[in-house]
């Protein structure tokens, strides 16, 4: 089998497991989870086309979910906008804030833009704290509208349950996937890598660095909001918490232990990180300890120790080490 | 100049002294070591802890000093436990990212244990002097206010003396401003670092301890602490302890005017928009040398 094909099945099999899985697992309580490892995995791809792909810490990445989930949602409920609309909304309005953030951020790394990135971020969830005509402040909107029915012909879609936002969720992720992977493998991808790795030696040759990174930015803030709609309009619920600088902890987390600067990293980190806080979730109401987020501090810092490429560095040399000793 | 004014510059100046404090930990850390912590509000909170458990136990005004004395013995400790198992790995492969997000691993995990061990309740170190006012011309304090304000001072003149005449604190200084030449100058650059990693967590302690008494004590109390002094040590520009003393001052004054005649709900706000205004027009701090961003 040649290699195009054997990558050709590869995806076809993951792509139909992963249109069974509802149709396996009934479980209400399942299929939340899985919406939510979706909402993350776009959040973490998200936030991994930067920090991964061009080495710029952003460590306000909440804001632009943040921004995404209140823009759709408001324009669902108050101009009623179709919510399918309102996904793609989120995004350009994350997108147009990454852009603005963007130009202070190009003179800027390191510790200059963590900090910068953090405090965007909580000016904006202090603006959503205090503009209570729009947002409600601290209380949230509530009641923001599920995603509306499609009629195509005779068959009709609704979106009540879970199961019918794992699709979406999933379309949204391949969307997402199959951007990001176009991009990387692209010359503007290479030409990223290029400057991540020797910023004056990719300018000798004629790159502008700003006009990347800007756009990168840009881009890396639309999928956020895209993901903040996503969640909006599952959830039915947005508040300024969403903004919260825990929340992008959880998604560095993720992408660090997944596998920085890879595709498939961000993908296994957040699953597996969202399956785990789960599982730990059970294991502390049984021992009424709150054990979640001390595992994941330690995750965080064994991961950088000991195997900084991730989970992915790691399933890459076992397979290296297998295939060595055939 | 009314009283209202005075006051909000009185409370300014208390309040900074004690970001300042935090803040000079923060500064030389990444001097020498080249580390941005983000646990270092962690350390403050450490410190606060183990003030009210020594004011459980002894009380009154010996017990505050013997908070201080003990937050600075047992975050001092902390903080070369944490440079030697953290911080240290990584030293010799480190890139930006690393350093940070380790940090802010150790934050997340420090943070999480602490409200394990010590409970969501928000704390309260009582005052020693039983509440007593010091009235300064138009404005007034509460002595306790104005001794934390003179407690910064001092200890912040004691690491100046450290620094500057101790042999110890010269080669401090010597790695901060070049470690190979350090090195060749035969300091041993581990024993700087530990050293340096053990007096920035335990200024942080101490000003744990200050920043406890003038506000509430509880395990996720250290986020806010953090982002000031990374606030302050911008302003100052990064790894300029003079920096961060002035930096320290400005922003203390600059939030309690701030909240007082802009808006109360975006006090927390001042200093991000301070840094943002900083980094954009002059990225390397009011009083940084030529080098930073």
């Amino acid at each position: 089998m040649s290699v195009r094909l054997r990558k050709l099945l590869l995806w076809a099999v993951s792509l139909a497991v992963l249109i069974a899985v509802p149709f396996v697992v009934e479980d209400r309580y399942y299929m939340h989870i899985l919406v939510m490892a979706g909402i993350f995995t776009i959040l973490t791809l998200s936030w991994n086309l930067l920090a991964g792909y061009t080495g710029q810490l952003n460590l306000g990445h909440a804001a632009f979910y943040g921004i995404g989930a209140y823009t759709s949602a408001i324009l669902a409920m108050q101009t009623g906008l179709s919510p399918w609309l309102g996904l793609f909304a989120g995004g350009l309005m994350a997108a147009a804030f990454g852009f603005l953030l963007g130009f202070p951020a190009l003179r800027l790394s390191g510790p200059y833009l963590a900090i910068t990135t953090i405090g965007f971020a909580e000016i904006l969830r202090l603006v959503a704290m205090n503009w209570v005509d729009l947002t409600r402040g601290s209380l949230g909107l509530s009641g923001v509208p599920m995603l509306t029915p499609i009629h195509i012909g005779s068959w009709r879609m609704q979106f009540y349950f879970e199961r019918d936002y794992y699709f979406v969720v999933l379309a949204g992720v391949l969307f997402t996937l199959f951007c990001i992977r176009r991009l990387i493998g692209s010359e503007f991808g290479v030409t990223l890598q290029a400057m991540r790795d020797d910023e004056a030696g990719a300018q000798s040759v004629g790159i502008n660095p700003s006009s990347y990174k800007l756009a990168v930015f840009t881009i890396s803030a639309f999928f956020a909001g895209f993901a903040g709609g996503l969640f909006a309009h599952f959830a039915r619920l947005v508040s300024p918490e969403l903004l919260a600088l825990h929340n992008t902890f959880d998604i560095l987390t993720m992408a660090m232990i997944g596998g920085l600067g890879t595709i498939a990293g961000p993908i296994l980190g957040a699953v597996s990180l969202t399956f785990l806080s789960e599982a730990l979730r059970s294991l502390e109401d049984v021992l009424k300890l709150d054990i979640r987020l001390i595992i994941y501090g330690l995750l965080l810092i064994l991961t950088i120790l000991f195997m900084r490429e991730g989970l992915v560095g790691v399933i890459k040399s076992a397979w290296d080490r297998m295939k060595g000793g055939r | 100049m009314d009283s209202l004014f005075v006051q909000q510059v009185l409370n300014g100046l208390i309040t900074g002294s004690v970001y300042s404090l935090i803040a000079i930990g923060l500064t030389m850390i990444f001097g020498v070591m080249k580390i941005s912590n983000f646990a270092q509000g962690d350390y403050s909170m450490v410190g606060a802890y183990t003030a009210v458990f020594v004011m459980a136990w002894v009380g009154g005004w010996l017990g505050w000093i013997g908070s201080v004395v003990a937050a600075a013995a047992v975050v001092g400790l902390l903080g070369v436990v944490t440079e030697r198992l953290v911080f240290r790995p990584l030293m010799t492969r480190w890139t930006d990212i690393d350093m940070i997000m380790v940090s802010i691993g150790l934050y997340i995990l420090l943070d999480n244990l602490a409200q394990l061990f010590f409970g969501a309740t928000p704390r309260m170190i009582g005052d020693p002097f039983g509440g007593t006012t010091v009235h300064l011309g138009l404005a007034s304090t509460s002595l306790l206010r104005l001794f934390c304000f003179f407690f910064a001072g001092i200890t912040i003149v004691c690491l100046e003396l450290f620094l500057n005449r101790s042999r110890m604190g010269v080669a401090i200084r010597a790695t901060s401003q070049n470690r190979f030449a350090a090195q060749l100058m035969g300091i041993n650059i581990n024993q700087v670092y530990r050293l340096t990693f053990g007096i920035g967590a335990l200024l942080a302690g101490v000003g744990g301890v200050l920043y406890g008494t003038l506000f509430a004590i509880y395990p996720t109390m250290g986020a806010l602490p953090t982002l000031k002094a990374f606030a302050v040590t911008i302003l100052g520009g990064m790894g300029n302890i003079r920096g961060a003393i002035w930096g320290g001052l400005i922003l203390g004054v600059a939030e309690a005017l701030g909240g007082n005649y802009i808006a109360m709900e975006y006090k927390q706000a001042i200093g991000f928009f301070i840094i943002i205004v900083v980094l954009l027009v002059k990225p390397s701090g009011l009083f940084g040398r030529k080098e930073g961003a």
